[in-house]
């Protein structure tokens, strides 16, 4: 079964048309209009998640890609939609997170915060599809614009002081990188006459040497400014603990990871030699990436903010699946690669647990200090969400059988299998710390005694919404630890669909008819 | 805080710029123009408004009906590029319906629709940010 092209467009529609639809009932702050947000918002995830899954079936299980000429304008000259493997991946864990973050929201978020909360959500959720779809640079820049905007928005609703202050410094950072990929996409159009990818990549094989390194390294500084990558990692850890825990929580899974599929795209596709002759390079900024992430969370104290650290070590682990993708002498080319979407995978899902728990945790005690004297004693208050945490942590630590296991163990073959010995040593350093990081986190946070003295009262009860949700993730999680050989498949799949760039030309199919200025031919 | 010299201006002026966003709207498809150019069109007869008469009476005038008109605008935009996929052809396809009046043909289609969508959406928008400047203004006017 081969489904109709035109669903590649429901991602960017769905959300949109919710979207569209609550703005007609938001005129007035009252429980009633949001409650018809949220069940909006609720109906467009799971419709969301529905076609993810439609998109999922026929990319990955069938091996194959789906492209979408929109208006019936042949590439490069209209809006092309592709969805490959990695892709219809991206777009349901994507949507697995919306829902469980609808589902959070419902526990966590009260009247006034919660006012225009799921509209916002809705239009970052289009921005975070279309950019897994565009199959041109310009369109990625675009969903990139909306999922910044929606996201600068919903980092300070509330508008506190410190929220505004967290946003102006995330705004005014990423709106920098976002300049960097528009230039370098005006160079591209200016020297190669196209933005469709599938066409660059036809063109970009004869371009000259200099403006492939030009272009390759200002994307690179783009798209790792966006994934959070050293040294462009500051207005993470600056911004993300400010807003409320819903939002982190889908900030942390979501945001980084689209910088990261961006590069893993543009690589694989327009630049696969430079994928090995810059390998020092890509393994250099992964290592010093996962370092300087997981040194951070050891130096600051409230538990989003260790975790928002994790996120950026986290990322290294990814960018040196991408630097071991076009290398292999035992195992199959390709195989650093799979093994870097496999930790995409189990990294969206179990950041996510993670921060929805110690947001849930923090909005419970009114506070995130690991000092002594705030938080303890929630194993015994809360052993419910004590013991989510813990096996989220588990997972991100990477013990058997949890994903994180399987995901750290991929890697680090891939890594001995090319000789690398250096981000090997590093990869399992990094774990390590991981690992001490988060015994800090459950000593300070949920071990030991209740603080009666320092602490404020309950700020609010634990509903059912708040903890299953995150329940959800973990079994995912732990479900894809002890099922690790299909997620594994899935993510070979991809890999094997992004080396193959003849078949991607292929399908997308870009006419030729206009000869780039002085190339012509 | 109203000026009469602009209210006189007014009077000339916005029936002008509302004329000429009625011709963007509708010509943008051959000729230079188009949703996006009619909505700021109108937004600026707007800002006329708001600086002959005050923010107050632009606000109570039109106000509640800015972030409803997005939302239709969004909607409007979005199905017309729905229609495409009727018949069996693809999303965003330009679909025209000719009507013809005695002498001459009024063509109609799916991208018009679209402009009005997206004219909706800007005139709307650029509108109610305008609002919002002018209300730290007027509180310092005063």
């Amino acid at each position: 079964m081969s489904i109709n092209a035109n669903w590649l467009a429901a991602p960017v529609i769905i959300p949109l048309l919710f979207a569209a639809s609550s703005l007609l009932v938001a005129t007035r702050v009252n429980l009633r209009q949001m409650r018809v947000q949220r069940n909006l918002a609720l109906i467009a995830s799971v419709l969301n998640l529905g076609v993810a899954l439609l998109l999922l079936h026929s990319t990955v299980i069938q091996d194959q890609r789906m492209v979408l000429h929109a208006g019936l304008w042949q590439a490069p000259f209209g809006i092309t939609l592709v969805a490959d493997a990695l892709s219809a991946i991206m777009l349901t864990l994507t949507a697995v997170l919306m829902v469980t973050i609808v589902l959070y929201a419902i526990g966590t978020l009260d009247q006034r915060e919660g006012l225009n909360f799921h509209p916002l959500l809705l239009f970052l959720l289009m921005g975070v599809n279309g950019a897994f779809l565009a199959g041109d640079l310009f369109n990625l820049y675009v969903f990139f614009e909306v999922l910044l905007m929606a996201s600068f928005v919903l980092l300070s609703l509330g508008g506190r002081p410190a929220q505004v202050n967290g946003g102006m410094r995330y705004v005014v950072l990423n709106l920098l990188a976002s300049t960097v990929f528009l230039t370098t996409a005006g160079v591209v159009y200016g020297t190669l006459g196209t933005l469709n990818l599938a066409h660059l990549a036809v063109r970009m094989e004869v371009a000259p040497l200099t403006l492939r390194i030009i272009v390759a390294g200002m994307l690179l500084i783009a798209y790792g400014s966006k994934a959070g990558l050293f040294p462009l990692f500051f207005w993470l850890p600056a911004s993300y603990h400010t807003p409320h825990p819903a939002v982190t929580a889908i900030f942390g899974g979501l945001l980084t990871k689209v910088g990261i599929y961006a590069l893993f795209r543009i690589f694989t596709l327009l630049f696969p030699d430079l994928l090995l002759e810059w390998q020092p390079l890509l393994l250099g900024i992964a290592a010093l990436t996962m370092l300087a992430g997981v040194f951070g969370a050891m130096a600051v104290n409230t538990i989003r903010r260790v975790l928002s650290f994790h996120i950026i070590s986290q990322v290294g682990y990814m960018v040196m699946g991408l630097g071991l993708a076009s290398t292999g002498n035992e195992l199959a080319i390709g195989f650093g690669l799979a093994a870097g979407i496999f930790y995409i995978m189990h990294h969206m899902i179990v950041k996510t647990a993670l921060l929805m728990a110690g947001g849930a945790a923090e909005l419970t005690m009114g506070t995130g200090q690991l000092k002594e004297g705030y938080l303890g004693g929630l194993v015994k208050r809360f052993p419910l969400l004590a013991a989510i945490f813990f096996l989220a942590a588990f997972s991100l630590a990477g013990l058997p059988p949890s994903s994180g296991f399987v995901s750290k163990l991929g890697l680090l073959q891939a890594a001995l299998d090319s000789q690398q010995w250096m981000i090997a040593a590093v990869s399992l350093l990094v774990s390590a710390l991981t690992l001490m990081s988060m015994v800090r986190l459950w000593q300070k946070g949920f071990a030991g005694k209740q603080h009666k003295a320092a602490l404020p009262t309950p700020r609010r009860p634990i509903y059912g919404f708040t903890i299953a949700p995150i329940m959800i993730l973990v079994v995912i999680s732990l479900g894809m630890g002890i099922f690790s050989d299909t997620f594994i498949q899935w993510s070979q799949v991809a890999a094997g669909q992004l080396i193959d760039r003849a078949g991607y030309i292929q399908a997308v199919a870009p006419t030729d008819l206009i000869a780039p200025v002085g190339m012509e031919h | 805080m109203p000026e009469i010299y602009l209210s006189l201006l007014d009077r000339i002026l916005t029936p002008v710029l509302l004329m000429l966003a009625v011709i963007f709207l509708l010509a943008g498809h051959n000729a230079p123009g188009g949703g996006f150019i009619a909505g700021l069109v109108v937004a600026t007869a707007f800002l006329m408004q708001i600086l002959a008469r005050g923010d107050q009476f632009v606000r109570r005038l039109i106000g509640t009906y800015l972030q409803p008109a997005m939302g239709v605008g969004l909607l409007i935009a979005l199905f017309s590029a729905l229609t495409g996929i009727g018949n069996y052809g693809v999303f965003f396809q330009g679909i025209w319906w000719k009507i013809s009046l005695g002498d001459f043909v009024l063509e109609f289609g799916s991208p018009t629709t679209f402009d009005i969508g997206v004219f909706l959406v800007v005139s709307a928008f650029v509108t109610s940010y305008l609002l919002e400047l002018s209300r730290p203004a007027e509180r310092a006017a005063k």
